[in-house]
């Protein structure tokens, strides 16, 4: 009887853990499924992409390859996001935003160097954009993006 | 052994017995031989056999070497930039053709209709289909657009036939070099499934009826080859299969001898038994050989496809198709743009085979035999157009790849060579080069380099580097290297000017006689170039007007190893020397390398080492590397702001103020020359474009010139044709934070107003303005009027 109590004892914890498990499981699951649903972007501060906003005084052809190139970024293509960005200085050098967009592509690409190099390339032609100089600044400092989000 | 008696005795029976004995010995000694003759036939045989075994063995791994690895060495290709094209774009009509000639494009006067076609209505609106093209960052299909250009400029782009706006669209960039194996051999490679069927129905029925009933040899072929050979009383005929024609191509010498013979057929055989009919048609297509372009050799059917009729063989129509299966034969004899008739009836003749085989019905027949044969503008796209700029491109490769691989991996090499400015940089150095040769009696046997680079990304867009552009030789804009002259000072006021605190564009210079001993015990005194001293001169005016005693005194003051290092900031990598004569530029550098400094003042302190290539595919169009724009922040962007201030004020009443009146634009820049004018150099910039120049002569002699009378002449000149095409954005006078600008007297250095005479306005360092009050005379009312206006 005792045996058999323990055996029950036994197979009731057992039942318990695998309820347990279950839940677990369904738990890690629907963590997952969240994840999926979050944008690209939302979870990781290093993956967002600042807005091309209408206020800046961009021309057409830029706002396009600036488009290109964060969808590129989003893609986790570093690289093609970086020759499109490269494309809009060689028709036009002097807007900061391609810059500092170069500036978090190097950063994703964990080359912080070059990160600061084009935050400060950034910097040297911004013109009245103090958000972007704040962000340019912030990686200059220290090499995040994170608290200007 | 014993003889055997040749005479017969009478026989008893002794005798009978002995001979007997005799025959029987007889007997065995023939079959000892027979055995012997057997024994040694038969080793003779296993060495026959292990020989020929070996032969083939060997012959078996020579083909499966080649066959299973690079089978051909395929060119690189350089490509110039692709013309960006974009509503407001810098861009005149002419450059747009010059842009579409050098890409092969067909000007037509309908409608394009096919890729590579254009027309112009009102000599404004362009109409053009574009290529398929594959680029670093994936393929651009074919695409119909239409842009008209305004006042040289691009002030509209939309869809061919529709109001469907185009934001941006890159053309396909001008192929402009080939890097050849030593064979000299070019080819586009085509897989067998993208062949047309009817290229390879006219190929069997022209070259190999039985190609998929044979062995690699047909004897029928042969005997049907000697008949016709024999009847015809001379050859007609070719008993060689496509198998046989391959390995004569692949592995073998094209002598005619006994023993090549026999080898092709052994190899025949054994490229059949392991490889595949599909395998050795698809490399027979490739392979063939169907024509010449200057030294460049045209392989395969699709390379002849676009040499021939500038299109891919699967657009090809079926008589064009008839043309090149017929080229086999004989490219040269039959060589279509030489010899029109003969092609004619060539082709004709391979039609008619189309025919027999059932490929073609007789009114199509009747239809084709009677067409033109079609051919394209011979395309130039294997000639290396600029020596020095493919030598660079070359150059920088090689860190990356060996000169093996640069000669036979196909790859694709894109660049940020710009014709249109190339072509402007030649005619520049050639138009200006005779002009100082005819106006200075001193200067004669000239030689020179331009370099033009992007400002910002340091790309090199043209470089010349030889008074005659397309001479390929001495590259002078790398390996010829100068004194530079003046041209160090701007690295030695800036290293100055870097501390503010102790030095300003205010600051006073003595100009006055300078002694120095130097480290040989001999005195140095070195001279300004108009030989007399001004006493003190204010630190921005000796830069301006390139006083060398004021300079050499700061430079001691300043230390000749700091001057160095802020050389190697700027972007120098050669070692500097560090004697007292460096301050005037006594030592030598290329003009690639006083490039890759003023680039770092154009781009306001950023170095970023000067480069050709932006990306390399492979010969399958796969990305295999990019040379990403890396950036360096080198130097402080207000002290190098307080030396552009004066680089640019050179160019206003310095030592270039002949371009005050010569450009529009803004530019900045600075003159050098050597002693006994040996040297004339000419570096300036403006926000988008940076141009070196040299002038001088390879025997070192004197040019009697100045930097001024030689190489500013020839950078004004290109400036000005780029200033013509609207191709020129001004340099940026617009100062950084952190600097003030404040009237000084003009002679003193102290604090000063607008109003006084003497008066100039100067940028300084937030914090290092002069503090010290000047006496003011007021300025005349003619000099107030001016600064008002100015």
């Amino acid at each position: 009887m005792q045996v058999s109590r323990n055996h029950r004892t036994d197979k009731t914890f057992f039942q318990l853990g695998l309820i347990y498990k279950i839940a677990a499981l369904l738990v890690l699951l629907l963590w997952l499924g969240g994840c999926t649903q979050t944008r690209p972007g939302e979870a990781d501060p290093a993956n967002r992409v600042l807005p091309v906003e209408d206020s800046y005084d961009l021309p057409d052809v830029i706002k396009t390859l600036i488009n290109q190139s964060d969808e590129q970024y989003l893609n986790q293509n570093l690289a093609g996001s970086l020759a499109t960005l490269e494309r809009a200085i060689r028709i036009n050098p002097r807007h900061g935003e391609v810059w500092s967009r170069m500036a978090q592509v190097y950063l994703k690409l964990g080359n912080l160097e070059q990160a600061k190099q084009h935050a400060k390339r950034s910097n040297s032609v911004l013109k009245n954009n103090p958000q972007l100089k704040a962000f340019n600044d912030r990686i200059i400092a220290t090499g995040s993006v994170e608290s200007v989000h | 052994m014993t003889k055997p008696k040749n005479k017969p005795r009478k026989s008893t029976p002794r005798k009978k017995k002995s001979q007997k004995k005799k025959a029987k010995q007889s007997k065995i000694h023939s079959g000892l031989r027979g055995y012997l003759f057997n024994r040694y036939a038969f080793y003779g045989v296993i060495l026959i056999t292990l020989f020929l075994a070996s032969y083939l063995f060997y012959l078996n791994i020579k083909i499966t070497d080649k066959m299973s690895g690079r089978i051909w060495s395929l060119p690189s290709h350089v490509y110039a930039r692709p013309l960006e094209l974009y509503q407001g774009k810098h861009l005149t009509v002419k450059q747009l053709k010059l842009e579409l000639k050098q890409l092969d494009y067909l000007r037509v006067s309908n409608r394009p209709t096919k890729p590579g076609q254009y027309r112009i209505l009102n000599e404004s609106h362009f109409e053009l289909i574009t290529r398929n093209f594959t680029f670093w960052d994936g393929k651009q299909k074919s695409q119909g657009i239409r842009l008209s250009i305004y006042k040289n400029k691009l002030s509209a782009l939309h869809k061919l036939y529709s109001d469907e706006t185009i934001p941006l669209f890159r053309l396909e960039p001008v192929k402009i070099a080939g890097i050849y194996p030593a064979t000299q051999q070019e080819r586009q490679l085509i897989k067998l499934d993208e062949v047309p069927d009817d290229l390879v129905l006219a190929l069997l029925a022209v070259e190999d009826r039985r190609f998929y009933q044979h062995w690699g040899i047909d004897p029928r072929s042969i005997i049907r080859a000697m008949l016709a050979n024999v009847m015809a009383g001379g050859t007609v005929q070719g008993g060689s299969t496509l198998t046989q024609q391959l390995v004569k191509n692949l592995f073998l010498s094209p002598e005619r001898t006994l023993t090549r013979k026999i080898n092709e057929a052994l190899m025949a055989l054994l490229l059949e038994i392991n490889y595949d009919k599909s395998v050795i048609l698809e490399t027979y297509i490739n392979e063939v050989y169907l024509g010449q372009n200057g030294a460049q050799q045209i392989h395969g059917f699709e390379l002849a496809s676009q040499y021939y009729f500038a299109k891919p063989l699967k657009k090809l129509r079926r008589d064009q198709m008839a043309l090149l299966v017929g080229l086999v034969k004989g490219p040269s004899w039959y060589a279509p743009r030489r010899h029109k008739q003969r092609a004619v009836e060539r082709r004709n003749q391979v039609l008619k085979l189309m025919l027999e085989r059932g490929a073609l019905t007789q009114a199509q027949l009747n239809k084709y035999t009677a067409l033109d044969l079609g051919l394209a503008n011979k395309p130039r796209f294997s000639s290396n157009r600029y020596p020095a700029l493919i030598d660079l491109v070359k150059r920088q490769l090689k860190s990356d790849y060996d000169e093996e691989d640069l000669r036979s991996s196909g790859l694709k090499v894109f660049t940020s060579i710009d014709p249109l400015i190339q072509s402007q940089a030649q005619a520049s150095v050639k138009r200006v080069i005779t002009r100082l040769e005819s106006a200075n009696p001193k200067a004669e046997n000239l030689q020179t380099s331009l370099i033009v680079a992007s400002s910002q990304q340091g790309e090199i867009q043209a470089m010349v580097s030889d008074r005659q552009p397309d001479f390929s030789g001495f590259n002078r804009s790398l390996d010829a290297v100068r004194q530079i002259g003046s041209l160090i000072k701007p690295a030695i006021f800036l290293t100055a000017l870097q501390q503010p605190q102790k030095y300003t564009l205010a600051s006073t210079l003595e100009d006055t006689p300078l002694h120095i001993k130097t480290s040989k015990d001999v005195m140095w005194s070195p001279q300004n170039y108009d030989k007399k001293f001004s006493g003190n001169v204010l630190l921005h005016q000796a830069l301006e007007k390139s006083r060398n005693v004021p300079t050499v005194r700061l430079g001691l003051e300043l230390g000749l190893s700091d001057i160095s290092d802020t050389l190697q900031n700027l972007g120098v990598t050669r070692k500097i020397p560090t004697y007292p004569s460096m301050t005037l530029g006594a030592f030598s550098l290329s003009p690639f390398d006083v490039a890759n400094m003023y680039q770092t003042f154009a781009a306001n302190g950023f170095n970023v080492p000067l480069k050709v290539i932006r990306e390399v595919l492979n010969k399958d169009g796969q990305p295999l590397k990019r040379y990403p724009l890396k950036s360096n922040k080198a130097i402080d962007e207000k002290a190098i702001y307080l030396v552009n201030h004066v680089l640019h004020q050179i160019t206003q009443t310095g030592t270039a103020k002949s371009l005050a009146n010569k450009l529009s634009q803004a530019v900045a820049g600075k003159t050098g020359t050597t002693d006994d004018l040996r040297d004339s150099w000419f570096a300036g910039f403006t926000d988008d474009q940076l141009a070196v120049v040299w002038i001088g002569r390879d025997d070192n002699a004197s040019t009697g010139l100045t930097g001024a009378s030689g190489a500013l002449q020839l950078w004004t000149d290109f400036f000005q044709h780029l200033e013509k095409t609207g191709d020129l954005h001004s340099f940026s006078l617009e100062p950084p934070g952190g600097i003030n600008n404040v009237w000084i007297d003009g002679e003193s250095g102290g604090l000063s107003e607008k109003k006084c005479l003497g008066a100039v306005e100067l940028p300084f360092i937030q914090g290092s303005e002069p503090t010290e009050k000047a006496a003011c005379k007021s300025a005349g009312i003619i000099e107030q009027i001016k600064r008002f206006f100015n």
